[in-house]
């Protein structure tokens, strides 16, 4: 699965610990979200989508699929 | 309701007094047969383990009260999905391993004829142990 969750922080210029924080995870699993190593939950994806205000489609998508086509 | 602090206090004092206890009673018997010659030594060492455990706990608290930052990314860690599917993970791999060494330990007492009594413990072990696989795998099953 793929995801743009480094590039949504870095707009918005949010470090990597703030956002662990605000959604009540480790630094390292916003790591390796970011770097496709881990691929969350359903109720983290929810959460993520709720932190950005974003359907969970326009974070994150399987190999194939392009982002919010 | 006791708190945290307030048993890892209890530990201490209750691990504090087993040391003492098991000294006291080593130093004041001569038992030298039975349950009574290792109870003193049992005693010391559940001692120290609980009085350990609970000063390691008290010093923890403190600092997490001193740096509410710190108690936060400690809870964050403690409630991480990642964490929590790392250490199932990790526990389904050393449960894998376990088997094999389970297998080739029983095999190997097997050949070179350590006592009836032991390979028997070792097999009804292992098999528990398989058997208890299979019961949370079927009781799952049902539930998720």
């Amino acid at each position: 699965m793929k995801n743009r969750l480094e590039a949504l922080r870095k707009q918005r210029g949010i470090r990597q610990e703030e956002l662990a924080d605000a959604l009540s995870i480790s630094r390292q699993t916003v790591s390796s979200l970011e770097n496709g190593r881990y691929n969350p939950s359903i109720l983290l994806a929810f959460k993520l989508a709720r932190y950005f205000h974003l359907p969970i489609e326009e974070i994150f998508s399987d190999e194939e699929e392009n982002y919010g086509e | 309701m006791v708190n945290k602090k307030g048993i890892s206090i209890m530990l201490v004092i209750l691990g504090i007094l087993l040391l003492f206890g098991g000294l006291a009673l080593f130093l004041l018997t001569n038992s030298s047969n039975g349950i009574l010659s290792a109870l003193p030594f049992i005693m010391i060492g559940v001692g120290c383990g609980l009085s350990g455990q609970g000063i390691g706990e008290l010093i923890q608290h403190q600092r997490l009260a001193k740096s509410p930052q710190l108690a936060k990314q400690q809870a964050n860690e403690r409630g991480d999905e990642r964490n929590a599917a790392i250490t199932y993970q990790a526990k389904a791999k050393a449960f894998d391993l376990m088997v094999y060494i389970f297998a080739a330990l029983l095999l190997s007492f097997a050949l070179f004829g350590v006592s009836a009594a032991a390979t028997l413990s070792l097999a009804v072990a292992y098999l528990l142990v398989i058997g208890s696989r299979i019961w949370f795998a079927v009781k799952l099953n049902r539930e998720m």
